[in-house]
């Protein structure tokens, strides 16, 4: 095991290995061994990480120095003037604005950001996610030795309880109820889940967390499941993402050779083992029972519950199914106390949310905040404001299943209990922030038509009123549209909530009734007026369909 | 017990019994559409919602299971508006404009419910998307159009019948019901069983041949025991002006709750045979029309004189006929040969050897419904007694093992890992090995895994069909109730026709021999004779033959006897495990047919014969192979 001083990243997207990313990689290592510093700087390859046109890039740690684009020709002053003596090369140095959004926090590093706090995503972007070593050298495994040698199930269980995490997945359930649940549930065989399918439009927090810290999953899991009493664990990933499945297996393997997955775990009775299931591209399966369905083999589509997971999951056994990003928090929690824990964010939403910012603002990408910052704070300071000083008209919460949140709620802290006074939701960590160039009855079509190509079909209201919804949207949106419409449109949304299936009915709902709420003028001006305020609908007066 | 109130009302329940089966046992009416009492509850139409004290939302009672205290609604004015949102919804999903529709008007259970919930129209743009109509079936013809996407007749396909033809392909709206990888049903792995058009709830599956041949409120139901099989299926045979409509399954039936096969739903329709309707004489070597009396004094003068006389029944028969039969012929004429069709091929070596042992020891086709293991030997339940073969195909995916041990080709064994080749008639030592492998470990590994499935099961069954009884002696047999003491299984002889056990008790169990004889008696009924018997009775110089077809039979015989067929008449039938049950009849018989039993009584009585007409004592005689219950 070594530790660096140093890690150099060179980005390893198709554009940057078209303009010789290899080959500035090459003389990098032999440029490091020229100067003797293979002992203390860690080299690797990174996916991305860049915006084109500045490719191929060179990061160094901890320094959050960025250069671009390199030559090899350059490589020998970098690592002379910045590797070797310790100075900046000032002219290759580029902005981090040049970095794509997955890690636009490479700022914060320097101290610019000062209400970020990183608990899930404390690693990403430091270790090396492929080197066991490394994550080990930053307190991993520790918190399972802990649980494993100190704590009984029951204590953990009551530690987490008492650290009032809450699933990130969407729903906010506690996550120490659940695992109590499962743990209580009648059973020999267990399993624990890891729901890493994120498959909401634009989030892709877990992905990060997957492919920067692929052991803080297995740590949790194993902790999770010694806590619940399971001894297989199935870490479901979306399909797509191929690099965090190949760094989960990795991962896997690794811990497999240390001997932190397999029989007698830590010397102790427990034993564990997890394998990976590969999701085939259906947004439902993020859907836990849907997601159980899927990795049975069948079409993935939600079960009626009760019975829910917790008693009656995979293979009918109990089952404890949690997302990535609530997993990430567990080490930290137990390495660092509930008490720690509690101390960050609110007192019913304790701890920090992931979000992805995107949409008409400045910076995009994903931060890492204690819980109950408001949008207002999301918007001027991490995403240094609107694009062109245009006005905030809304923001759209969690990918697709969320809240349509107008302007007037910006100052809602945003946790689970105050969101859900104000009658929207949290989602999972998406927020697609809008200007007012953006038109909502456009957003709501939007929004509908995903749900329409993504219900199951097991359900009829979800089914059926989700394209019929789509379609009623289309014909105001080409200034057909009528005010009984929307009365049609109100009775849907409270039926798709009273009666669906899943959660991905019963969200479906919500754009339509929030946009009937907060935005009624501007739908009716599509009605009644015939003008798109905001210029974005057709309005062509021709029917579509 | 469960104690909650639904709609003010306090109940009591089963632990484990969902709130709609609650309130139907209570008498209080929830509607559904996609639930079906034989099928797991699926929640997918959200039809039967109600509210429930303390639940946000609404419920789907078909999957909610009962809670002590919980508080239900079945009524309230959200309730309802919820259940007509529904309806509205389907109403607009695909093409349900009911006047061109041939199960509307009472038949159709989502037009029934919208009539329940007043609607009188709906509210929104219904879709035009046409889809395709599957017309490639012999049978059956799948409309997607008419589709509500319930899937009970997947549900049906995979839970009840096993063979998992039908399936979903895309999602959400565009959801479509498939066979296979989406081949043409006719082209497809379906086994015509008819379970999913039955099942459907709409006119997106119909049977070609009782579509607009008449609804509900305009037939009749004759539900009794289907005569095409001895598994002793109940069906409803539904009936209009004298005229077949149509062939279901029973739900109710204890046996087969519903199912059906090809043989008894769909052939029976499809039958074009010539019947024939007059009793007919040989004069001058052709068949003439004659009255009754003629073709009865003709016969009986044939059966009468002092030459050799050979009676043959078929199994299809009542057991009131064969009874009949025996007294006439074997009691009362003393004919040289009184047998049947089958000449006692499928039961005689079994009944035997329940008379040697003097106990039965085979058991109810029910045992095969819980069943952990399965042997089969010399029996194909994919190809015949298809029902039997539903109960065990349907367990496979919950772990049952099946083993099948065959001298020909079985389309069962498809289904399993553990097939084991026989060679026919070497039965006995197949079971020598396999009772020797349980004692001292063979070398044949394919032995070894039988033995090994057999020896964990709990409730192993073990079932044989005709070949297997047909070469078996009584060594076979007995080393066949070794094999099934030794693991406790239970032993299922599923064999013969729908009547083999009557015969079987009767003692019809001679093999053919008409030498020396000088006239014929064949009691046909409606089975086609076969090949082999035309060609034994060639040398026989006077035929009797009654029968309800024309057939090569009838080219042989000097007279003809019209008769019933199977729906023309009632009577009992001893299914292959021992029950007794009533064939109905559902239509009348042509002007001048009558039924066999009218006809051997006539006979009888042109004979001056008295039959012995206490046909159910003459059955009791005989220890049987299973035991003969009364229904």
């Amino acid at each position: 095991m070594k530790s660096t001083r140093s890690m150099v990243l060179v980005s390893a997207d198709p554009e940057s290995m078209d303009r010789g990313a290899l080959d500035v990689f090459t003389e990098l290592q032999k440029q490091i061994i020229e100067f003797g510093l293979e002992e203390e700087i860690a080299l690797s390859m990174v996916n991305d990480i860049s915006k084109p046109g500045f490719v191929p890039l060179v990061l160094v740690y901890p320094d959050a120095v960025i250069y671009g684009p390199i030559k090899p020709g350059d490589v020998h002053q970098i690592v002379e003037e910045h590797l070797y003596k310790g100075r900046v090369v000032e002219e290759k140095q580029i902005s981090p604005y040049n970095l794509s959004g997955r890690i636009a926090w490479l700022s914060a590093r320097k101290g610019t950001l000062p209400a970020e706090n990183r608990i899930v995503l404390k690693n990403v972007g430091v270790i090396d996610p492929e080197d066991i070593s490394d994550y080990i050298i930053h307190d991993g495994y520790q918190a399972l030795g802990t649980v494993l040698n100190d704590l009984t199930p029951e204590e953990t269980i009551a530690l987490i309880k008492k650290s009032g995490l809450r699933g990130r997945g969407g729903a906010g359930f506690p996550t120490g109820l659940k695992w109590q649940f499962v743990n209580t549930a009648k059973g020999e065989k267990k399993y624990v889940i890891c729901n890493a399918d994120e498959s909401e439009p634009g989030t892709f927090k877990d992905r990060l967390v997957l492919e920067g810290d692929p052991h803080a999953i297995i740590e949790a899991m194993l902790i999770s499941a010694y806590a619940v009493g399971a001894d297989e664990g199935i870490v479901y990933i979306r399909g797509e993402y191929g690099l965090a499945i190949s760094r989960i297996k990795i991962a896997i393997e690794q811990a497999r050779n240390f001997g932190l997955l397999g029989k007698n775990i830590f010397d102790t009775a427990f034993n564990f083992d997890l394998h990976i299931h590969a999701g085939a591209g259906a947004y439902i399966c993020g859907e836990e029972t849907a997601l159980i369905e899927s990795i049975e083999g069948n079409r993935g589509e939600p079960r009626s519950r009760p019975p829910y997971p917790t008693t009656a999951g995979l293979w009918q056994k109990p089952t404890l199914v949690n997302n990535v990003e609530t997993l990430a928090n567990i080490p930290a929690i137990i390495r660092n106390g509930a008490e720690w824990f509690q101390s960050i964010g609110t007192d019913s939403s304790p701890g920090t949310k992931v979000f992805t910012i995107l949409g008409n603002v400045n910076v995009t990408g994903l931060i890492e905040v204690p819980m109950g910052i408001t949008l207002r704070e999301v918007i001027s300071i991490y995403a240094k404001g609107m694009k062109n000083g245009a006005n905030f008209k809304l923001a759209q919460t969690g990918g697709s299943s969320g809240s349509i949140i107008p302007s007037s709620l910006q100052d809602i802290p945003m946790d689970f209990d105050s969101y859900k006074k104000a009658g929207v939701s949290l989602g999972s960590g998406a927020l697609l922030i809008a200007n007012d160039e953006v038109c909502v009855v456009d957003l709501v079509k939007v929004l509908l038509n995903f749900f329409r190509n993504e219900s199951c079909g097991k359900c009829y209201p979800c089914r059926i009123a989700t394209p019929r919804a789509y379609e009623i949207l289309t014909n105001i949106s080409e200034g057909i549209g009528t005010m009984h419409d929307l009365d049609i449109l109100l009775t849907m949304s409270k039926h798709l909530v009273e009666l669906s299936l899943c959660g991905l009915g019963q969200t479906a709902g919500s754009p339509l009734k929030d946009f009937l709420t907060h935005f009624r003028a501007e739908v009716e001006a599509h009605i009644k007026l015939k003008v798109c305020p905001a210029g974005v609908c057709p309005m062509s007066g021709r029917r579509t369909y | 017990m469960i104690k909650l109130t639904i709609d003010g009302k306090n109940i009591e329940v089963q632990e484990g019994t969902t709130v709609l089966k609650a309130a139907e046992a209570t008498g209080i009416y929830i509607p559904t559409l996609c639930s079906h009492p034989q099928l797991t509850p699926y929640g997918g139409c959200r039809l039967c919602m109600v509210e429930v004290e303390g639940a946000p939302t609404l419920q789907p009672s078909c999957t909610l299971p009962a809670v002590n205290g919980m508080v239900v609604k079945t009524n309230t004015e959200k309730v309802m508006k919820a259940r007509k949102f529904v309806l509205t919804l389907i109403f607009s999903e695909r093409n349900h404009f009911c006047m061109y529709c041939p199960v509307s008007d009472g038949d159709c259970e989502l037009q029934n419910r919208a009539y329940d919930e007043d609607m009188t129209h709906w509210d929104l743009q219904p879709n035009w998307q046409p889809f395709n109509v599957d017309a490639s079936h012999p049978y059956i013809i799948l409309d997607n159009n008419r589709c509500i996407l319930c899937r009970r007749c997947v549900r049906a396909c995979d839970e009840l019948v096993g063979n998992y033809t039908l399936g979903f392909e895309e999602r959400g709206a565009d959801s479509l019901l498939v066979a296979d990888y989406n081949v043409p049903l006719g082209e497809s792995s379906c086994i015509s069983c008819g379970t999913c058009v039955q099942i459907c709830p709409t006119g997106a599956l119909i049977d070609r041949q009782s579509a607009y041949q008449g609804k509900e409120t305009e037939v009749e139901h004759h539900i009794g025991v289907c005569v095409e099989c001895p598994v002793g299926c109940q069906r409803d045979v539904l009936t209009r002006d004298n005229r077949l409509v149509r062939i279901e399954g029973d739900w109710d039936a204890p046996l087969n709750h519903g199912l059906l096969c090809e043989k008894g739903r769909f052939l029976p329709l499809e039958d074009d045979r010539d019947r024939i309707l007059t009793p007919l004489i040989r004069k001058d070597g052709s068949l003439k029309a004659t009255t009754w009396e003629e073709a009865l004094k003709v016969a009986a003068e044939s059966f009468n004189n002092e030459k050799g006389l050979a009676a043959i029944t078929s199994t299809r028969l009542p057991a009131e006929d064969m009874a009949l039969f025996k007294s006439i012929f074997g009691d009362n004429l003393k004919a040289d040969l009184v047998t049947t069709l089958e000449e006692g091929k499928p039961t005689s070596s079994l009944a035997k050897m329940a008379e040697k042992l003097g106990k039965s020891f085979e058991t109810s086709l029910e045992s095969l419904k819980d069943t952990d293991a399965v042997l089969s030997l010399e029996l194909d339940l994919v190809d015949d007694y298809q029902v039997a073969g539903f109960f065990i195909k349907r367990q496979l995916m919950n772990g049952t093992k099946l083993i099948v041990a065959d001298s020909k080709d079985n389309k069962l064994a498809e289904a399993t890992t553990m097939r084991f080749p026989l060679t026919s008639g070497e039965e006995a030592d197949f079971l020598t090995q396999l009772l020797d492998a349980f004692e001292n470990s063979s070398e044949n590994p394919a032995l070894i895994e039988i033995v090994n499935v057999l020896k964990e099961s709990e409730k192993a069954c073990i079932v044989y069909g005709e070949a297997f009884a047909a070469n078996a002696d009584e060594t076979a047999i007995t080393l066949l109730l070794n094999l099934a003491e030794k693991i406790n299984a239970r032993l299922i002889g599923v064999k013969g026709n729908a009547n083999s056990m009557t015969a079987a008790q009767l003692e019809l169990e001679a093999p053919i021999n008409v030498e020396e004889c000088q006239a014929a008696f064949i009691l046909l009924g409606d089975e086609d004779p076969s090949q082999k018997l035309v060609k034994t009775l060639e040398e026989v110089p006077f035929v009797v033959a009654q029968t309800t077809y024309r057939s090569q039979l009838t080219g042989k015989a000097d007279v003809v006897l019209p008769v019933a067929m199977w729906a023309e008449q009632s009577g009992t039938y001893l299914s292959l495990d021992g029950k007794m049950q009533k064939a109905i009849k559902s239509l009348d018989a042509p002007e001048g047919v009558l039924t066999s039993r009218e006809v051997l009584q006539k006979i009888a009585k042109s004979l001056s014969i008295e039959p012995n007409m206490d046909w159910k004592a003459s059955l009791m005689k005989r220890m049987p192979t299973v035991q003969i219950q009364e229904a």
